[in-house]
């Protein structure tokens, strides 16, 4: 099953976030609970960390772009 | 509450250490207290060449190192002390829980610091703490400085006079504050260290301290050695950029442009008639963007370094 990732909204006036690294590649498995990229807002470098296990599809989002919150960075392949 | 001893003042060490001890100690909250000498510390997610002046810093011996927290580029000396805060994530979620036992600490000490704008501390107007923050695995990393005794003229001299802007990039862009020293607001005079046992006896509240035992000490250097010295952490980390600069070498018009991706050049061009630049262009296309091997090529190809100053 395909299941798209989106920007999480970190904190409670967060708007959106600069995707500034990916930590997996596009055909890399990732375990749930492995960060998958990081985002840095406000000076904040958050690790976000898959919530199921799959594999990464396809990455939406460069490196160095901002992503408004709720707005699709990637997709998983989930069993 | 748990502090680990740090006396060393080697930046590259101590960016290792703070990483290995977030990692490390995951069930305790922790401070740390540290120093680094002359040295400028990029934002995990900066383009260094645009923040810095590299030639500048390489006549001032002042290293570079890429930290692993977020936010802009930072000069340090040993008139600065750095702090360290670990929490997990429910009892540090936000810039102002971090910083209100620092500001409570500051203020102990009769020192009129406050917060300022998301994540500062000032004096007034003027800024005498910036801090940014790192979050893995529900647990959050917390640092700042505390310009205490630094040189501010040199702050000022590489952190806001030499943006270089003949870069397209993206990544975090650095702010520019008025900034003051906190040993200039004492009621009464105290040295750095006193500063940083009065510190840390408050910030510590009845907690201990520890040390890394020899076998951790390895593993801090092996951190050392493999990420924060090398130059794929350093230079490899810096976001894609395109980069173009004209002006004049040696009485010929000269312009140099390239693009950088995970810090390796492409669609390099060199036009200047004062030297080979096909040899130029052909010794950059595919090459890292290592500013020790530009230097030396300026070197190769001219003898004069002054040349530098068009490739980065």
């Amino acid at each position: 099953m395909e299941k798209e990732l989106t920007m999480p909204k970190l904190r409670p006036e967060m708007e959106s976030g600069v995707l500034c690294a990916w930590l997996k590649e596009e055909g890399d498995v990732v375990s749930a609970g492995e960060p998958i990229y990081e985002i840095e807002t406000d000076k904040v470098v958050n690790q976000i960390e898959a919530t199921e296990s799959g594999v990464l599809k396809k990455q939406l989002i460069e490196e160095g772009d901002t992503v408004p919150v709720s707005s699709p960075v990637a997709i998983l392949e989930t069993k | 509450m748990l502090t680990v001893r740090n006396r060393c003042h080697d930046p590259f060490y101590n960016q290792a250490f703070e990483e290995y001890v977030f990692e490390t100690f995951r069930d305790e909250n922790m401070v740390l207290l540290w120093q680094n000498d002359p040295t400028v510390v990029v934002g995990c997610h900066q383009n260094i060449c645009r923040e810095v002046r590299w030639p500048l810093l390489r006549e001032l011996h002042v290293p570079v190192v890429r930290r692993m927290s977020g936010g802009g580029t930072v000069y340090h000396d040993l008139g600065n002390l750095n702090y360290t805060l670990m929490a997990p994530q429910d009892q540090m979620p936000d810039y102002d829980s971090a910083l209100a036992p620092v500001i409570a600490a500051l203020n102990d000490l009769s020192i009129p610091a406050q917060k300022r704008r998301s994540c500062d501390i000032a004096i007034g107007e003027q800024k005498i703490s910036g801090s940014a923050q790192r979050v893995t695995g529900g647990r959050v990393l917390h640092h700042g400085t505390l310009l205490f005794d630094s040189d501010l003229e040199l702050l000022d001299r590489i952190t806001t006079h030499h943006k270089n802007d003949c870069f397209q990039t993206k990544g975090t862009v650095s702010a520019i504050c008025a900034v003051t020293n906190i040993r200039d607001h004492l009621q009464t005079d105290m040295t750095l260290e006193e500063f940083r046992a009065e510190l840390l006896q408050r910030l510590l509240s009845g907690g201990r301290e520890i040390v890394l035992t020899a076998d951790q000490e390895r593993e801090v250097e092996r951190l050392r050695d493999e990420k924060y010295c090398s130059w794929q952490w350093t230079w490899g980390k810096t976001p894609s950029f395109s980069y173009e600069k004209t002006g004049e070498f040696m009485g010929t018009p000269i312009r140099v442009a390239y693009s950088a991706k995970r810090g390796i050049l492409s669609n390099v061009q060199v036009e200047c008639e004062a030297f080979d630049a096909g040899k130029a262009e052909k010794a950059l296309e595919g090459a890292k963007l290592d500013p020790e091997a530009m230097e030396q090529l300026c070197l190769d190809l001219t003898g004069k370094p002054e040349l530098l100053n068009f490739f980065l």
